[in-house]
């Protein structure tokens, strides 16, 4: 909860995964500010893959709740500044 | 696990909140409106699995449509996926019993509330939140992961029916382990158990690293109050911060790691000697005042904080083995 200017605001790198026969993304990678919500991520896939039905994982696992912020999600379960995110058409990890 | 701590954990899951429901003006499409609906509320449940319960007392009054169920609290929207208790924590400052909330079975306010499609949305959650707990428990979730299907519906289903004794018969499938407290540690002691990734206890056995997932509500309130009635009315989620955060400590001979301990390391700016239940008056004057703890509350009790955190963790955490806290303070003032 630290204040500070939106200038300075850490960023994370999403490295993102296709499984289970999703197509591979041109850009599979991108900056985000830890202060985003994970639906930002979500968001994100969803445009690009122009689906609205589309499971997504952290680290091959589980699927975060869309409320959740980066930057918990990265301090949690990230590490040397990317966060690894799976995404699927169909359930990958029940 | 000792007897008395039993005993904390079935007081747990009986936990209850009495709930008057009324159904949203707006949707009240018969004459005379319906009469509130009254249930019992489990702590450890979710709002969305009484539906199938307070349904059948307003169906007959629904306008048309399709439902899009949630519900709100003197108009603020509840966010389903946050166990029932932890919401009445949260935001009743002061119980209120009966707890009066609204439900609405049209109108979802997508922008605040993330979708619901029932006990499916609900399961999802849960699953998930026990998973991310494994992993930072253990480094992983593997054995979340590889339990065979029929085991992971006969633990959600444990949940949803507050039915500690099959909980408790498939959790050492689960092979979280529990962080061991001054009590049960010293009875342990000639049985050793074998332990996974973050909780490895070294070869002398002396010192070691626990990790418990938290989930942690902070609720700030600018104004300084003497009574919890005096709490004003929480008008958006942007009145809470939320974080998912673990609490690490070491587990060192002699050494107590309490409650106290834990909430400082997850709100450093609230640490030092304020950060207290009941703190006193800062000096008047032009000077800045530092934000202040007012309330700490898990399962329902304002918990003293002296007590050892692994106390708390193994006696108060919910099914999914987070521990919930809900926190409210006063705004540090400029």
């Amino acid at each position: 909860m630290a204040t500070e200017s939106p200038s300075s605001v850490r960023k994370v790198v999403i490295h993102l995964r296709a499984t289970g026969g999703a197509p591979i993304l041109k850009q599979s990678k991108f900056k985000i500010p830890v202060t985003d919500k994970f639906a930002k991520v979500i968001d994100f896939l969803r445009r690009q893959l122009h689906s609205d039905s589309l499971f997504v994982y952290v680290n091959s696992a589980f699927s975060p709740n869309p409320d959740e912020s980066v930057n918990d999600l990265y301090t949690n379960f990230g590490f040397d500044g990317k966060l690894v995110v799976n995404y699927a058409f169909s359930m990958a990890w029940g | 696990m000792a007897a008395n701590e039993e005993e904390a954990v079935k007081y747990v899951w009986e936990g209850a909140i009495p709930l008057q429901i009324h159904l949203h003006k707006s949707e009240v499409a018969s004459h005379p409106a319906p009469p509130p609906a009254l249930v019992l509320a489990p702590r450890i449940g979710y709002l969305p699995l009484l539906v199938p319960l307070i349904k059948p007392y307003f169906k007959d009054s629904l306008p048309p449509g399709e439902d899009s169920i949630w519900f709100d609290y003197k108009g603020f929207p509840l966010k389903w996926y946050i166990p029932t208790g932890v919401l009445f924590d949260l935001i009743c400052a002061e119980p209120e019993r009966p707890w009066n909330l609204t439900i609405h079975f049209r109108g979802y306010p997508s922008n605040v509330l993330i979708p619901c499609e029932g006990e499916d949305s609900v399961k999802w959650n849960f699953v998930n939140s026990l998973k991310e707990a494994a992993y930072i428990i253990n480094g992983n979730c593997k054995n979340v992961m590889n339990m065979s299907q029929s085991d992971q519906e006969d633990l959600w289903t444990s949940v949803m029916n507050g039915d500690l004794e099959s909980y408790t018969r498939l959790l050492p499938k689960l092979k979280m382990g529990n962080i061991e407290d001054e009590f049960s540690r010293k009875a342990n002691l000639s049985s050793p158990q074998s332990r996974q990734g973050g909780t490895e206890t070294d070869v002398a056995g002396q010192v070691k690293t626990a990790r418990i997932p938290v989930r942690l509500y902070v609720r700030s309130v600018n104004k300084d109050f003497e009574n919890l009635e005096d709490v004003p009315e929480i008008d958006t989620w942007d009145e809470i911060s939320y974080l998912n955060r673990p609490v690490e400590f070491l587990r060192e001979e002699g050494k107590c790691f309490t409650l106290r301990d834990a909430i400082e390391s997850l709100l450093p700016e609230y640490s030092g000697d304020r950060a207290q239940t009941s703190g006193e008056e800062e000096a008047d004057g032009s000077q800045e005042t530092r934000g202040e703890v007012k309330l700490v509350r898990i399962q329902g009790i304002e918990v003293r904080l002296e007590i050892p955190f692994s106390w708390v963790v193994n006696n108060l955490m919910n099914p999914e083995f987070y521990l919930h806290i809900s926190v409210l303070v006063k705004a540090p003032q400029r």
